[in-house]
């Protein structure tokens, strides 16, 4: 199994270093082979761990693999170390698996660009960072992935890197997240110093049970989640990132990486165990974040801006799962979610593709009926993205929203909130659907709509989106939470829940979310579609996104400008500047002075010759 | 030791230096500034010799035959200058070649 994962591990980073080394020697066609066949050589790996895993006693199923001593700081020794348990499997899966159809959905989308070897490379370097981050065994080989997935995701938002606007959302993704790789590193810090170690079960062991310190970790931890899953208030970054190829929001900024933060909470429960109001804090600012992106996105103009509030949308929803200690269905709801939204962006991809890039609903409305394929995976993912049965977010959402109902009046709150995302996530789904999707094409659509080969778009982006289509309708059956839950009691060794709803509120909130879910879509219906009732103006407030950008701005690059010019006007110009102009003034003073004696008269300067001569002459005697 | 006394050698030297040396602060014309510092270096000769003489030793002497193939280098430079403005018509007169002047 140990053999497994670490091939798991180095085939994308072998991958990544070949492309890279290659350079021109092998064809931009066969660099994105390259990458495929090794992000699907890894998914074999991953199964074939899990495979091994599955065949043992679930007591026995996590195993620790060290193959040397990666740090050693004084007392303290960092082996670098693997870690295959079932959390992290389900991961591994999840990350090769979703990872090896979008990277052999990049071979079409990405075909005929310019630099398509540096993107593959980048890619399997990025599906490496993000098998380092979940198999790694101990805390400070996560906190590596955890900063080379931001270091991948920076250069792939940047991939376009003629465009100003795509390096400016890089730098602005960089920047957030290293605010949380910061608060990170600060929480491990304090592990180190109280318990003298990073790996697992030593930290989960020793690490204090209560107060600040126990608070003061897990806040840390909760930062660099926050800021990877862009949460309310390190959010921002994400609708920016949407600047990279589509195929990069879907692996990245959809599927695996932005779920991280997820992970690390699932990962650490103990740690957010022993800090209850933290925890507490996570889900309320999923809850917040679930509602708010709900809102924005219904008044987004971009196609993947929209999707990418509803991812932000759906985290929110993971961060309420983890916040109120159902990790299992957190989980869950992460897997299902990483199938039916890498299946809405790379669907929007293929219509993007197909019209030249574009990516505003008004001009790319009623492209579904030129795109009758893409138009129906569409529905699917919307639909299981809604989670309206049978389809898989049905089954992982309404057991998050569940769970609410099982924590005591705070998840009464949450519930509430979740319920109001669910209807949100309703209007906002299909009034992209209805506007993009039916009607009658627009002229721009008609005029720069281009079949491939008589085709909606290249072979490989059509059967890995197909494949993602059927993994949106099967996958939730995985897990029915009142009738069979197998993905809990695989999860049960390493993140065993301590809220479980009874079955009586799984049925009480499915009916309602699905409810609500399905007034959402006929709003939508009445309002883009049916046209009976005109839409409403858009809110400012929608448009502004809530002032966050503005927000920022005048907290952090106003207030910076003005201490900077108030510090030149202040100390620079009188302190420094005037020690200079003090210095070179006297310099300029004296030798204007001193250039007197140079009048250009021979004897003058013989005299001073002669009298500097005697001057000597007499210092010399008179010192015998 | 035949001859005069060191004394009178040092007393000479000095007249000679000092008259070579206000020669050359006092004149104008580069020539006669030229001659001053000839005999300046004279003088300083005729001592290096006299000590020469008074220790019985030679290394004096060896000096002031390279004080003087130095003078004569000298010479040939500065005397080809003064020609060189002599043939120009630049008039001889070191209070007027000023244009160095910082």
């Amino acid at each position: 199994m140990s053999a497994a994962a670490w091939i798991c591990l180095l085939l994308p980073l072998a991958s990544a270093v070949a492309i890279t080394l290659a350079g021109t020697a092998i064809s931009r066609r066969v660099a994105g082979y390259v990458s495929t066949l090794t992000t699907m050589g890894a998914f074999v790996a991953a199964v074939v761990a899990f495979a091994d895993m599955w065949s043992k006693a679930p007591v026995e199923r996590t195993a620790t693999t060290t193959s040397w001593t990666w740090l050693a700081a004084g007392q303290y020794h960092f082996g670098l170390s693997l870690l295959a348990d079932p959390l992290s499997l389900v991961m591994m899966l999840i990350v090769s698996g979703v990872g090896s159809l979008i990277v052999a959905y990049s071979v079409g989308y990405m075909d005929g660009e310019d630099e398509e070897r540096r993107f593959f490379a980048y890619m399997s370097l990025f599906v490496f960072s993000m098998l380092l981050l979940v198999e790694g065994g101990n805390l400070l080989l996560l906190l590596a992935g955890w900063g080379m997935v931001g270091l991948s995701s920076y250069l792939l938002i940047g991939y376009y890197q003629e465009r100003a606007s795509a390096i400016a959302a890089a730098k602005k993704a960089f920047v957030m997240n290293a605010f949380g790789d910061a608060t990170m590193a600060l929480a491990l810090f304090l592990l180190i110093q109280h318990t003298g170690a990073l790996d697992y079960l030593d930290v989960f062991r020793n690490a204090p049970h209560h107060g600040t310190v126990a608070n003061l970790i897990a806040l840390g931890l909760l930062g660099g989640a926050v800021a990877k899953s862009a949460q309310i208030p390190l959010h921002t970054w994400l609708p920016d990132a949407m600047e990279g190829p589509t195929p990069v929001s879907a692996l990245i900024h959809a599927a695996t990486m932005v779920t991280a933060g997820v992970y690390l909470i699932a990962r650490c429960h103990p740690l957010f165990e022993n800090a209850w109001a933290i925890q507490d804090l996570a889900a309320g600012l999923g809850a917040a974040t679930l509602v708010m992106a709900g809102l924005i996105a219904l008044v987004q103009t971009d196609i993947k801006r929209v999707i990418a509030y509803s991812t932000m949308s759906q985290i929110g929803y993971m961060f309420v799962g983890v916040g109120i200690g159902a990790y299992p269905n957190a989980m869950f709801h992460l897997m299902t979610h990483a199938f039916f939204k890498a299946l809405l962006f790379l669907a929007a991809g293929i219509a993007i593709h197909a019209l030249t890039g574009e990516q505003d609903i008004r001009k790319l409305a009623g492209v579904g009926k030129l795109m009758p394929f893409t138009k129906i995976v569409f529905l699917i993912g919307s639909l299981a993205l809604v989670g309206i049965f049978p389809f898989a977010g049905f089954f992982s959402k309404d057991s998050i929203i569940a769970a609410c109902l099982a924590h005591g009046t705070y998840g009464a709150i949450l519930w509430v909130a979740c319920i109001v995302g669910a209807f949100l996530t309703g209007v906002y789904a299909f009034r992209l659907y209805f506007i993009v999707f039916t009607g009658e094409p627009t002229p721009f659509a008609r005029e720069h709509f281009h079949k491939h080969h008589g085709k909606e778009g290249p072979v490989s982006m059509l059967w890995t989106v197909g494949t993602l289509g059927a993994l949106s309708v099967i996958g939730g059956w995985l897990q029915f939470s009142p009738l069979w839950h197998p993905f809990t009691t695989w999860l049960d060794p390493v993140a065993a829940p301590f809220t479980v709803p009874s079955n009586g509120q799984e049925w009480l909130s499915s009916a309602f979310a699905i409810v609500l879910g399905l007034a959402g879509i006929g709003v939508a219906y009445l309002l883009y579609s049916a046209r009976t009732v005109p839409v409403p103006k858009p809110v400012t407030l929608l448009e502004k996104k809530f002032y966050w950008d503005e927000l920022y701005d005048l907290l952090w690059y106003r207030t910076g400008d003005a201490v900077a010019r108030g510090l030149y006007s202040i100390v620079e110009l009188p302190l420094i500047g005037g020690a200079i102009t003090a210095v070179t003034g006297l310099t300029g003073a004296s030798s204007r002075e001193l250039s007197i004696a140079q009048n250009g008269l021979v004897r003058t300067y013989a005299l001073a010759l002669a009298g500097g001569v005697a001057v000597l002459a007499l210092v010399f005697l008179a010192a015998r | 030791m035949h001859g005069p006394d060191i004394q009178w050698y040092m007393i000479l030297s000095a007249i000679l230096f000092t008259t070579g040396a206000l020669g050359v602060m006092l004149r104008r014309n580069p020539l006669i500034i030229l001659l001053s510092v000839e005999i300046m270096l004279n003088s300083a000769n005729l001592l290096l010799i006299a000590f020469s003489r008074l220790h019985g030793r030679e290394d004096g002497q060896v000096f002031a035959i390279s004080v003087m193939a130095v003078a004569a280098s000298e010479v040939v430079v500065g005397l080809g200058l003064i020609v060189a403005m002599g043939r120009r018509n630049v008039e001889l007169d070191v209070d007027k070649l000023r244009t160095l002047r910082g």
